[in-house]
């Protein structure tokens, strides 16, 4: 099993090696257990995809050792999520016709194009701000891993792609409000 | 490194909670006095929080991917094999 440092340091290759072992192992209990509640094939996989992300997550900020059962850890996760899932399906189904998400859609709108927006042209800073910031790589892996002299690059450069990106949204979150207004 | 950068740097430390506690007050008291600064701040801190769910959407698709070829590769059959009778014996 990989290392919780293997996992921070990783990339999408050492990331997708990660994934493919945590869906052999944990993945055919959580199948079980959702299946037993009456659950599908779509809901299982939603309830662990989301249980894999929260255990990154906090695997990736510290909060977790991966040296605990990762397994049972799972499992855990995805039936707190299968039970919440099904609890608010019965308390938040719009009983009375309106749909409350419905609401939400304009500033959707304007959030999703700024998304699109970074994730496009700013794809190469996002990836790079990605690794600091969401997956909590080491300046040092950082530096390799972006193929930078050192360390001092590697924190320029993060320090100018978050100016960047800083100076963007503030300037697309305008643009945007204007246009919705 | 150039002035902005070590501006940002400087709201960095502050919202992220990593400065001296001297160093903090001196920014504390340049907040004050300062509404670019101010503002800047407040975008840094919209930037931290989209950078996260930036990560967060690519994780969600790498993961994905990870199904999809577990669900669709001719090596992973003994797997999904096992997953799809879970499903298939209620």
């Amino acid at each position: 099993m990989p290392e919780i440092n293997n996992l921070i340091r990783a990339t999408v290759a050492d990331r997708e090696q990660f994934f493919i072992a945590l869906y052999k192992s944990a993945f055919p209990s959580v199948a079980r257990y959702i299946s037993k509640m009456g659950g599908s094939f779509d809901e299982a996989k939603d309830v662990f995809q989301d249980a894999l992300v929260i255990y990154y997550e906090k695997a990736a900020n510290g909060t977790v050792s991966i040296k605990t059962n990762e397994k049972a850890y799972l499992l855990g996760i995805s039936k707190h999520l299968w039970l919440r899932k099904f609890k608010d399906n019965v308390l938040h189904s719009p009983i009375d016709g309106i749909d409350l998400e419905a609401a939400a859609d304009e500033e959707d709108y304007s959030e999703n194009k700024l998304m699109h927006y970074l994730a496009t042209a700013g794809k190469k800073c996002m990836d790079l701000l990605r690794s600091f910031y969401y997956d909590n790589v080491p300046l040092g892996d950082a530096a390799t891993l972006f193929g930078f002299s050192g360390v001092r690059s590697a924190t320029v450069q993060k320090y100018k792609c978050l100016e960047k990106v800083r100076e963007t949204i503030k300037q697309k979150s305008l643009t945007y409000e204007d246009f919705l207004n | 490194m150039r002035t902005s950068l070590i501006e940002t740097e400087q709201i960095e430390a502050h919202l992220l909670q990593l400065s001296a506690p001297g160093d903090a007050l001196v920014f504390e008291a340049k907040l004050l006095l300062d509404d670019e600064l101010n503002d800047k701040l407040q975008w840094q801190k919209v930037a931290y929080n989209k950078i996260k769910l930036y990560g967060r959407n690519q994780l969600k698709q790498e993961i994905e991917a990870v199904h999809q070829s577990l669900f669709s590769q001719a090596r992973h059959k003994s797997f999904s094999e096992k997953i799809r009778q879970i499903f298939s014996k209620r």
